[in-house]
């Protein structure tokens, strides 16, 4: 996926200034960024619901402006809002979505096997809790073995364990080999999630970098360490670039003084506030 | 598969998805089947004649110049004794009762074996009304209902009447009626009120699909559904095909087996179906133009009556007889309620109601069209 100087207004708003970026096969961008900031309207454009005002978007070949059925035929999308069948059953929303995409015979039961819900493909959808809802998104995003993966704020509002297996499919399909454009609000999950990430706010890309690099950019070489003298429990910061550092931690942890030692990398959401000035959430 | 046969294969897709979707929602499947039966079972209770005499009560007649007066079949003159139970009976205090043996009795009570007589106007002749019928003053007794046109009417019959019984002629000479006859002439093959309530039935299931087929394609807005079809290769194109071609075969489905279950498609079946099949693509594009402006139930129940009344007005209209009013005949449903009652009621073919044909093709062409944008732009812009 290639994104060059893409840009488009909502009348007067600039929503997008004129963003450039790339994701190759078997990466995931994470795509960070508040509200407004102009991650939907990227989405929008490069699934081809949207035409863009400027710049060029490239889908695995395909000029996104074109509105090219081959380009959707390999994509998939999975939206922040549910926007499923409620009436009709987990089963019969894949393969409704499956002859969409000209797939005649959808082995339905193996992609609900894979998000955890073969047991309830004959429900109806409106009977599903909203774990279940956002699991059966991510499969009806998979009914075509998608090359590009859309997510937008796939985990949004998910307990700890629908999470988690969202973010396993995740990391399935990009193993398959599928571009994946992630968008959430969760820094851990980019962090744990991303190969790279890319920091969007008022239509404009401040950073597109891994997160290590971006820490390692903005961060301290120094490890906190919290050590007991006494009854008393102190810290203290030790630069990675003293010399005398392997020395102190050394004689820190002989003297088995030491409660925990925690490097003091910069987080994504700080770098984020550093850059932009703003907050990532809201 | 090629292009041609993969957009084919969508647009079924997402037909099959939406009359699958209908025969869910328990709301309009119920207003369905209950309008559908409702609508049928009305037919046949209707009464299946025509009430073609006028039934009159008379005072101050001999019997024999009350029959005389009833002669030529349209008149029903029934003999009544005097002014206070002719009065009794116009004002539905009492009711004229015919006995097995043709006399007439008035009475609150059905006497045994008797059958009621329905008298719609009254009049009473004086005393010297056979001696000097050219001053007596004659009473006639209407209901309050009766419009003062009518009034006017009634009374230059009267004048007639009394002097055809006095035996007198006019005082001038009449010219000789001459009737121009406007359309078919149904004089002694008059149209029962069940035959002319068929259209009316055929138009109100339309109209229900219609309200049916809005409040999916507004949940389909509302819900974004229509989004995530969007990013398959389905364009919306297809997504509006489907629509139409859902609510189409919806809508002339349940108007054919309505038909169906009342005898009505007429003569020429084919015909029928087809003013229909038009009728039920006009109601879709109005679905479009409805579903597409409500936000929920209400709001498409809302905006689907905006349509439902001006359409409705032509299907009232054929309820009575005369010509319509030019701007009845100007609303896009006129041409196929006339069509209809042309084809099934008076039993038109292909060459008598072509016209009609195209006529309510182009509106439906107009209406859908308009349907087709309207939607098209909600889509795209939500």
């Amino acid at each position: 996926m290639i994104v060059e100087e893409l840009r488009h207004s909502y009348g007067a708003v600039e929503a997008l200034k004129g963003i450039s970026f790339e994701i190759r096969q078997g990466e995931i961008l994470g795509f960070l960024g508040p509200n407004g900031a102009g991650k939907s309207t990227t989405i929008k454009i490069l699934t081809g619901q949207l035409a863009p005002n400027g710049g060029r978007g490239s889908v695995l070949g395909f000029d996104v402006s074109a509105d090219d059925p081959r380009l959707q035929a390999q994509i998939g999308v999975c939206f922040e809002e549910k926007n499923l069948y409620e009436a009709m059953t987990g089963a019969e929303n894949l393969a409704f979505f499956g002859r969409l995409f000209g797939i005649r015979r959808l082995d339905s039961a193996a992609l609900l096997s894979r998000v955890g819900l073969a047991d309830r493909a004959d429900d109806r959808v409106k009977t599903y809790s909203k774990g279940m809802r956002q699991r059966l998104m991510m499969a009806r995003a998979l009914v075509n073995a998608p090359q590009v993966l859309f997510l937008d704020e796939p985990t949004a509002g998910l307990d700890p364990v629908s999470s988690d297996s969202v973010r396993r499919l995740i990391r399935e399909e990009a193993d398959r080999g599928a571009a994946v454009l992630l968008t959430t609000h969760d820094m851990a999950e980019a962090d744990e999630l991303s190969d790279r990430v890319a920091f969007l706010n008022d239509g404009e890309l401040y950073a597109v970098d891994t997160p290590e690099n971006l820490k390692l950019e903005h961060g301290r070489r120094a490890v906190r360490v919290r050590v007991r003298r006494g009854a008393e429990v102190t810290e203290e910061s030790i630069p990675l670039d003293d010399p005398d550092a392997s020395r102190r931690l050394a004689d820190l942890v002989s003297a088995g003084q030491v409660v925990t030692i925690h490097t003091e990398e910069a987080s994504l959401s700080s770098i984020f506030i550093e850059m932009t000035g703003r907050e990532l959430e809201g | 598969m090629n292009e041609k046969g993969s957009r084919l294969s969508i647009i079924g897709s997402i037909v099959a998805k939406d009359l699958r979707e209908y025969r869910r929602d328990r709301l309009w499947t119920f207003l369905t089947i209950l309008v559908l039966v409702l609508m049928a079972g009305l037919f046949w209770v209707l009464p299946d004649t025509v009430e073609e005499t006028i039934t009159i009560g008379v005072t101050g007649l001999e019997e024999t110049a009350a029959r005389a007066l009833a002669d030529d079949g349209a008149l029903d003159v029934v003999p009544v004794d005097t002014v206070g139970d002719l009065t009794a009976i116009i004002d539905d205090r009492l009711q004229a009762w015919r006995t097995p043996d043709d006399s007439v009795v008035v009475a609150l009570e059905p006497p045994s074996g008797a059958s009621k007589v329905d008298v719609t106007m009254g009049i009473s002749f004086p005393p010297d009304f056979f001696t000097d019928p050219t001053v007596a003053s004659v009473e006639v007794l209407v209901s309050g209902a009766v419009p003062p046109e009518v009034r006017t009417a009634l009374a230059g019959v009267v004048r007639e009447m009394a002097h055809a019984v006095a035996g007198s002629p006019l005082p001038v000479s009449a010219p000789e009626a001459l009737f121009t006859v406007l359309g078919e002439d149904r004089a002694g093959d008059q149209v029962s009120v069940r035959e002319q309530l068929r259209p009316l039935f055929v138009f109100l299931v339309l109209l229900m699909e219609m309200f049916a087929m809005s409040a999916l394609i507004a949940r389909e807005i509302a819900d974004r559904t229509v989004h995530a079809i969007l990013v398959t290769p389905a364009r919306i194109s297809d997504v509006l095909a489907a629509k139409g071609i859902a609510g189409t075969v919806s809508g002339f489905g349940q108007a054919v087996l309505l038909l169906v279950a009342i005898r009505s498609l007429g003569p020429s079946p084919l015909l029928t179906a087809a003013f229909v099949a038009v009728g039920a693509l006009m109601v879709s594009g109005t679905a479009m133009i409805a579903g597409s402006a409500g936000k929920d139930f209400v709001g498409t129940l809302f905006y689907g009556m905006i349509f439902m009344i001006p359409l409705m007005i032509p299907a009232f209209s054929a309820l009575f007889p005369g010509t319509a009013s030019p701007w009845i005949r100007a609303l896009p449903s006129y041409p196929l309620i006339r069509g209809l009652v042309d084809v099934i009621t008076l039993e038109a073919g292909w060459a008598d109601v072509a016209g009609k044909l195209g006529a309510v093709g182009a509106w439906c062409l107009a209406l859908f069209s308009a349907g087709w944008i309207v939607l098209k732009r909600k889509v795209e812009a939500t």
